[in-house]
């Protein structure tokens, strides 16, 4: 419309004009039955072409086979130990990612990183590596370099963490109270000394709050790492799969239900606390 | 010479704003002098300048015969920081450190990073630090966090912090402009006092006449970056302050 008002006067108003309405009818109408058709595309080529009915077999048969994934009690204490090793490879390799994360962070946050972008760009490129990287990939590489085993999972759920970890803390970093630092500069601190006392009591709340947030996602993550070797319950699973012993695969799979739930229930409990500062003297986040 | 010298300081800041046009300034290793005008005048960014908290554009500064714009190194740079306290308009405290922690950040400078990393500082450091929060009456206070504290203790926390730098000058940026002025005169009070005890002149900025008149030798006055009043503030009678200071309201 804009750009007609300066070619000159029209032979009818816009409103009337026909060209115009009948864009809109097919902006109203057209593009909405184009939707139409490819959704009902997409949904004969999956549910039609796609799936093996016979195959299936009538309700009956779909939950008389669901039902053989029932938790078979005896296969309980075979998990026990795997269900720790996987919360031990979430543990390290969330202190793992935290301990690699901080410089990153320190040097992916424009208020404080050295030199000015050079090592900004390369703090930015290591999370985006880590973050765009599925932790499989990295597992993947780790079991080939170091052999089967926990360690490969706690290194790739290392490198896969830094850089969520490193992106949110340097975002608090960048929008930290500049008075203090100011302050701690005018005594002579030097930068090191200068982020202990300026900037570290000002993000720690929400850094840690980010690490346990982390640490939660990663029990999840380190449930599936061992069925490409990286160690864990994720290999108990796929070999009772494997072996077709569906009612021992279907106790794997309730016992990392319980160890998530639980996880998540003691994270979320840790992190209200760390927000709303029952317990200590602390005021909470701003 | 001189204790502090300041000649011919240009600030112009990135955005092309010239807040010091070319100002001299000469303080005696006994003097507390104010630098009185209205924000905006260059109050603040003179003090920064002292320090090169802001770097200025050209002149030069001496502290106690030390040219402190010659320094390159910048770890000389910090250690000459540390011989100037700085104390704040808005404290500028970490809230979330205890008071003791604040003042204690004072040796910052003093303290090697090691010390500072693990916040294990020495111990004839925290006993000074406890004896400082004494002297500016915070003595109830120091295990508390610092934003638990009204506005003037914690300007008495900013002092703690200047004074434990143990300074051969304090710069004080309008130590009173966000507190009520009886609390206000509380503070400046204290500033005169451990001022003349430990014999550390002291440059502050004000906006507030009285304030200045009450507790400086001296009267420098500032406006738009240009110094327009250098004189004792015995010799200046209240009623022509009050013009300079109306024309620079006027301006």
């Amino acid at each position: 419309m804009a750009e007609r008002a300066h070619s000159g006067p029209l032979a009818f108003p816009l409103q009337e004009n026909p060209l115009r309405e009948r864009r809109v009818i097919f902006r109203r109408y057209g593009r909405n039955a184009l939707i139409a058709v490819l959704l009902s595309m997409m949904f004969y080529h999956i549910f039609v072409v796609e799936t093996d009915w016979v195959r299936m077999g009538g309700i009956r048969e779909i939950i008389s086979t669901a039902a053989e994934f029932w938790p078979n009690p005896a296969f309980i204490p075979i998990i026990i130990d795997p269900l720790l090793e996987t919360l031990l490879i979430a543990f390290w390799g969330t202190v793992l990612a935290t301990m690699f994360a901080m410089p990153v962070a320190y040097f992916s946050a424009r208020n404080t990183s050295p030199f000015y972008p050079v090592v900004y760009l390369f703090g930015r490129s290591i999370i985006v590596l880590s973050r765009s990287t599925h932790e499989f990939i990295f597992a993947l590489i780790f079991v080939s370099a170091l052999g089967l085993g926990p360690l490969p999972g706690i290194l790739a759920l290392g490198f896969r963490s830094i850089g969520f970890l490193a992106k949110t803390t340097s975002e608090v970093i960048e929008n930290v109270d500049r008075d203090p630092i100011e302050a701690m500069e005018a005594t002579g601190a030097n930068p090191i000394s200068v982020f202990m006392f300026g900037i570290l009591p000002q993000i720690y709340p929400i850094v840690v709050g980010n690490v346990i947030f982390q640490l939660d996602i990663n029990l999840r993550r380190a449930a599936i790492l061992g069925m490409v070797g990286a160690g864990g319950i994720g290999y108990v699973f796929s070999e009772q799969m494997q072996a077709y012993e569906w009612n021992n695969a279907g106790t794997v799979v309730l016992g990392i239900a319980v160890m998530v739930i639980m996880g998540e229930a003691i994270s979320n409990r840790i992190r209200v606390r760390l927000i709303s500062g029952v317990g200590g003297d602390s005021k909470g986040i701003e | 010479m001189a204790y502090l010298e300041i000649h011919d300081i240009k600030k112009v800041y990135p955005t092309g704003e010239e807040a010091l046009k070319g100002v001299d300034l000469e303080m005696n290793a006994q003097e507390v002098v104010a630098l009185l005008g209205l924000s905006g005048s260059g109050k603040s960014t003179l003090l920064r300048c002292i320090n090169r908290l802001v770097e200025p554009t050209s002149g030069t500064v001496f502290l106690d015969g030390v040219e402190v714009t010659a320094i390159r190194h910048r770890r000389q740079l910090r250690s000459m920081r540390q011989k100037m306290g700085m104390i704040f308009q808005e404290f500028n405290l970490v809230d979330r450190l205890t008071v003791l922690e604040n003042v204690l950040a004072g040796c910052l400078g003093y303290t090697s990073t090691w010390r500072c990393f693990f916040r294990a500082f020495h111990r004839e450091d925290i006993e000074l630090a406890i004896e400082t929060c004494d002297r500016v009456g915070l003595i109830d206070h120091f295990r508390k966090r610092a934003d638990q504290l009204s506005g003037g203790q914690r300007q008495r926390v900013g002092i703690a912090r200047a004074l434990m730098q143990r300074p051969k000058l304090f710069l004080v940026d309008e130590p009173t402009s966000s507190l009520d002025p009886k609390i206000g005169r509380e503070i400046m009070d204290l500033m005169s006092r451990l001022s003349a005890e430990d014999q550390i002149p002291m440059l502050v900025s004000v906006h507030d006449l009285g304030l200045a008149q009450a507790y400086t030798n001296r009267i420098v006055g500032l406006q738009d970056g240009i110094k327009v009043l250098d004189s004792k503030t015995s010799d200046v009678s209240s009623d022509i302050l009050e013009n300079i200071y109306h024309t620079v309201s006027a301006a």
